[in-house]
């Protein structure tokens, strides 16, 4: 299988270096996160593996993911990777925190401990600015205080939201996103936790196999959300990536929201065009965890039935229990895409200098 | 083919605006709508799923606008199937929302009547 040209990871999970983060933070709340107070905890349902791969330690036994060094000699330089996209763990629990000032300061705290701590060690690095959704107005001013950042990437927000995404009440992060002409990305793994809701709307599960399964009704709720309210026609220039949520039930929710959209556009009468074509132009999926049939051959036809060559982007997830290295995701991928899913649509999305492969 | 034949649908004053007869002609079924600035006539069978499409609500709906925006128009004009609610405007056959639309005939007005040619 010949490599591509260049691989950009869009999804890779450090974990921050608490007493640096605490560095960054004033009191009440940097004895607070001392403490280890890390947000609003976690779904509390059982994984066997851990969440974190058991095998990402070091020679000498350190943690891979907490510290940039190791991120980059153990991962980056390992599978040839050029960029890589900081989403943080450890962090992201503050999203869906009911307490906004703890939140929104620990947040601002993690981000100036990435661009501060880790960009400076690695040119591959980028990062994201992540923001809770308690409090719509420290989020929008912690996106004004990094947007501009030459090397901050996205604005980062949990799929596991207190009403789904569409909603009015989110637009001025996406205001102030297009102000910096960052797209905004939604990761789960918060789903039922602190202030978002259950993922799927019949309630919550009774283990992970189920809602880490279900997870992909989360981002089919935001989706529909995003869409039918109407987010892309006020922000035309707005790009949404949905990480980690899955790829193949893509089309029949497209279908399916076509279908009525024929009969009900009346109640939404911004949706000028189908709803398939608006979700085609501003929304970009990540490859983990990427699906896997029995006849390898039908994912390839679900790919067909989109245009995945413009919309996907790979990521590793690395070091999740259920990460995919760029070698497994390209074996997935038909020869004709991996050169866009590897690499060109997270070049061209976030603007990227190519980089020359040397050897 | 058949040579067209005119068909007698209403007296002109019998069909106010807003107001549709079903009419059998030619072995087609036929709905003719008087939208007030115009009479039209369709067939009864929508080009999506079959549906007998001229038993359907006839009014106006939203324009093209921005996020959580309502503008009304097409009053009168705008007929929604009864079974998947396509919307239909009756002056161009033309689906709103799909590439498919209405067949039309041509409806012929003479001496205080309403007749349609099939």
């Amino acid at each position: 299988m010949s490599k591509p040209q260049m691989i950009i990871d869009t999804d890779l999970h450090p974990v921050p270096i608490h007493e640096q983060v605490a560095e960054y933070l004033d009191e009440p709340w940097r004895s607070r996160y001392l403490r280890g107070d890390h947000g609003a905890g976690h779904p509390n349902l059982y994984n066997p593996n851990g969440v974190m791969k058991s095998d990402a330690v070091t020679e000498d036994g350190r943690r891979i993911e907490r510290s940039p060094e190791t991120m980059a000699s153990h991962f980056l330089d390992v599978y040839d990777i050029d960029y890589a996209v900081l989403n943080p763990m450890e962090s992201m629990e503050h999203c869906v925190s009911p307490d906004a000032h703890y939140s929104a300061a620990a947040l601002t705290a993690v981000n100036t401990h990435f661009v501060e701590d880790w960009l400076p060690v690695d040119e591959r690095y980028l990062a994201s600015v992540m923001v809770a959704f308690s409090n719509i107005e420290l989020a929008v001013k912690e996106i004004h205080r990094l947007g501009a950042h030459p090397r901050v990437c996205q604005v980062l927000l949990v799929s596991g939201s207190p009403f789904p995404l569409g909603h009015s009440y989110f637009h001025p992060i996406y205001e102030a996103a297009v102000e910096y002409d960052l797209p905004v990305a939604i990761h789960p793994g918060l789903e039922g936790v602190g202030i978002a809701g259950s993922g799927g709307t019949a309630g919550l599960v009774a283990n992970y196999l189920e809602w880490h399964t279900l997870l992909a009704t989360s981002y089919m709720t935001q989706l529909v959300s995003l869409v039918v309210e109407g987010v892309f026609q006020k922000f035309p220039t707005l790009k949404y990536i949905f990480v980690e949520g899955g790829v193949a039930w893509l089309p029949a929710l497209m279908w399916r929201l076509d279908k009525n959209w024929k009969a009900l556009r009346s109640t939404t009468p911004w949706l000028t065009r189908p709803p398939s074509e608006i979700i085609q132009d501003h929304i970009k999926l990540t490859t983990q965890p990427i699906e896997e049939p029995e006849d390898r051959n039908h994912f390839q036809q679900v790919l067909d039935m989109f245009d995945a060559e413009k919309m996907l982007m790979f990521s590793s997830d690395y070091p999740h229990w259920d990460g995919d290295t760029p070698d497994f995701a390209m074996r997935h991928l038909k020869p004709a895409l991996r050169e866009a899913v590897m690499y060109r649509n997270a070049l061209d999305l976030f603007k990227l200098e190519a980089r020359e492969r040397v050897g | 083919m058949s040579a067209k034949a005119e068909f007698f649908v209403a007296a002109l004053d019998d069909l106010p605006p807003g107001e549709r007869r079903i009419i059998a002609a030619a072995g087609r079924s036929i709905g003719v709508f008087n939208l007030g600035s115009r009479i039209v006539a369709v067939l009864n069978i929508c080009p999506h799923a079959f549906a007998p499409v001229c038993l359907g609500r006839l009014g106006g709906t939203t324009l093209p606008s921005k996020p959580g925006e309502f503008i009304w128009g097409h009053d009168n004009q705008i007929l929604r199937c009864p079974w998947h609610g396509w919307e239909f405007d009756l002056k161009s056959g033309q689906c709103l929302t799909d590439r498919r639309r209405l067949k039309r005939f041509p409806v012929i007005i003479r001496d205080q009547a309403i007749y349609v040619e099939v």
